[in-house]
This record gives C-alpha cells, structure tokens and sequence, in this order.
C-alpha cells in the first residue's frame, strides 16, 4: 500500500506546474473592445434631464441636443415641476366605469377661465424669481452693466399618451410667468 | 556555409514578458467610471417659440402678405393653408387609425419650400386631443429633411450657388395657444 501511495505522489508531484501564469492578453482585447463602446456612446452633453418612472417618451428625429433648462414633466397622473410634484390630475367623470383612463385638471387648480394652472405658475414664478436673484449678483453683465436677462427656456417632457389641451394649458400658464421659448424633449431616433 | 545560429536565442532567460496587471487596473478603473457616467438615454429636444403679436405687426403683415404657412389639424383631416392666400390650401384626410398623415403632410410641404426657399416658420394649429406622441412626430415631418426625400436647393445670395436644403420649416410656431379649439 505504502509503494502504491509513494508511486502516485511522486506522479502527482509531477503535474504540478512550477509556476502558473494567467493569461491576460484575451482579457485585454475584451476590455479594449468594451472602452472603445463605451467612448463611441458615452455622451459628451452635460445636461441633466431627470425622468420620472412609467414615463413614455415619443420618438423623434430631431439632432438638436437640449442645453439645461427648468424642466417640466407631464405624466398621464401628474405634473413634475423640477423634480417637485406639483399637482395631480382626476380621473374625468366619464372615465370611471370605462378601461380608457382619461385625467384632467382639478378645477381648483385652475383660473383665467380654465387656461391658467396655479399651482404651476407659482412655482414657475418662485423658479423664475430664484434666476433672477442669481443672475444679480452674477459678476457677468450685459453691454450697459446690466444683469443678464432672464432666458425664459422651459424644457416639457410630456409622456406619449398626453393630449395637447394639457400640453397648451402648460405652455400658456408659462408663458405668463415669462417662459418665452419651450423645448419639447424626446427620445433620439437610432438611425 | 553559413554559421550555426547561436544558442543563446533560444534561451527562455531572454524573452521578456510585459506586465499586463496596472494596465488592467487603469481599465477595469474606466470602464467602472464610464459605466457610472454615461447616459444611455438619448434626449433630443424641439424648441418652439411663445407667439408673439401686436396692432402693429398685423397692420405689417396686411401689408406684406407674408405666407404664414399654417398647417391645422382638424378631427378628419389635416389642412395645409396660408391666410393671405399664397398658396392653394390642401385637404389631406387622416389615416385609418384616426391620426393626422404625417407622411402626406411631409410630401406636401416640398411644393411649398421650392416655391418659398428661404420660408423656415410653420404654424401648427393641433386639437385639444392631438396626443404628445403625434404633436412630435408631426413637428418632425414639418421641419425635417430625410435621407429618402427628393433634394432640395436654394440658391445662397451672397455666392449665386445653389445649396442643399437640410431643414424644411425649423420654426415651428403653435397657433391656438390662447384659442380654445
């Protein structure tokens, strides 16, 4: 038993590699290969535009990326201004019983005869009073040493089942808050 | 005859091995940064002015003429028009599904652009029930030139060469903001 045991560890002893080495260079192509996707479509724009779960954006063409701006987002339920619930909608009356969920405004939160969303306009307006501020005491100033004026750029995200009236309420209720130009967002279309 | 190649080639002492191992760290450190950073949500954006009007500048317009093409969508039809009658107005009935042709209505603007090369504002007039995923797609089909349509030129004043139109009608302008149709 003991010659039998002495045979195979001496076998055994002889497999044994004297010194492993890994073989990196397959590892380095794969990883070469993953930085090189990861350049082609890392994103060079710094904005910072927050979604909200369950939202479906539309599709389109456009090339035309979105520089920062105060940001709207209209889901079916609700509004988010600057990542601030601001309101919800209720469900129409005619749409309870029915699969077709339609929302609308509350009429609470409504006035100029329904076109005006209050809730909104405060905080556009507290947004806007905020840039103001800032743009005071920024040491950059126009050509008369004036400070800059405000922009007026709101961002709209809007989910893809969002009817118009909704969307006109919005950009009406910003424009008399001194939202001058809307950039409505979407997904970019892979060509 | 030529001389027997030295031994000393074939020696394992002369193979020199390149260590792979901090290469590998700044990598995997990398990837791990670019993974965490990057975004792969592409967002595109649409910018459309507030109209802005005045007595003066309709007392303006009177006088001009201008084209203000006008594109409104109406429940079963699209219709493709100017108020001061530049153009011939054009019916174009809704798809199957309901929705406004965007494609008809992308068709029918060529017309238009070669007779009005230097136009760039488009007025969209949608219905209250116009869906977001339909307003987009329709702004798209207004402004954009795609790689299948036909090409287009405009001759540039300051050189007389003709250029390739790259957009159709960028400025997309919404007329019924303060409306209630």
């Amino acid at each position: 038993m003991a010659f039998y045991r002495s045979i195979r560890s001496r076998r055994n002893r002889r497999k044994l590699p004297g010194s492993f080495e890994l073989q990196l260079t397959s590892m380095m192509d794969v990883l070469v290969i993953i930085v090189v996707f990861l350049l082609k479509s890392y994103s060079t724009s710094t904005n910072s535009f927050a979604t909200v779960p369950g939202l479906k954006l539309p599709i389109s063409a456009s090339q035309d990326v979105p520089a920062d701006s105060l940001q709207v987002i209209i889901t079916p339920e609700s509004l988010t201004f600057e990542n601030e619930r601001i309101l919800d909608f209720v469900l129409t009356a005619g749409s309870i019983e029915t699969n077709d969920a339609v929302y609308e405004f509350k009429n609470t939160d409504m006035d100029e005869g329904g076109r005006r969303i209050v809730p909104l306009y405060d905080a556009l307006m507290k947004a806007r009073d905020k840039q103001e501020l800032l743009r005071a005491k920024s040491p950059q100033k126009d050509a008369e040493g004036k400070p800059l004026p405000f922009e007026g750029f709101l961002a709209i995200q809007a989910d893809k089942s969002v009817p118009y009236e909704t969307v006109r309420k919005i950009m009406y209720t910003a424009a008399t808050a001194g939202y001058r130009v809307f950039r409505f967002l979407a997904m970019k279309k892979e060509i | 005859m030529l001389k027997r190649p030295s031994s000393r080639r074939k020696s394992k002492k002369d193979q020199i091995e390149l260590n792979l191992v901090p290469f590998i760290d700044a990598m995997v450190t990398l990837i791990g940064f670019m993974l965490f950073t990057t975004s792969f949500l592409a967002i595109v954006s649409i910018e459309s002015p507030f109209p802005r009007t005045s007595s003066a500048d309709i007392e303006q317009k009177i006088q001009e003429k201008p084209l203000q093409l006008t594109v409104s969508i109406r429940e079963k039809e699209s219709e493709i028009w100017s108020p001061f009658e530049r153009i011939a107005s054009k019916v174009i009935p809704h798809t199957a599904e309901g929705q406004p042709d965007v494609s008809a209505i992308h068709q029918a603007l060529f017309p238009i652009k070669t007779q009005f090369p230097n136009e760039t504002k488009i007025v969209i007039v949608p219905t209250a029930r116009t869906t977001y995923d339909i307003l987009i797609s329709l702004m798209d089909g207004l402004r954009n030139v795609e790689p299948t349509d036909p090409p287009l030129f405009r001759k540039n004043p300051a050189t007389g060469v003709d250029e390739a139109v790259k957009t159709l009608f960028p400025e997309v302008i919404f007329g019924n903001l303060l409306g209630d149709t």
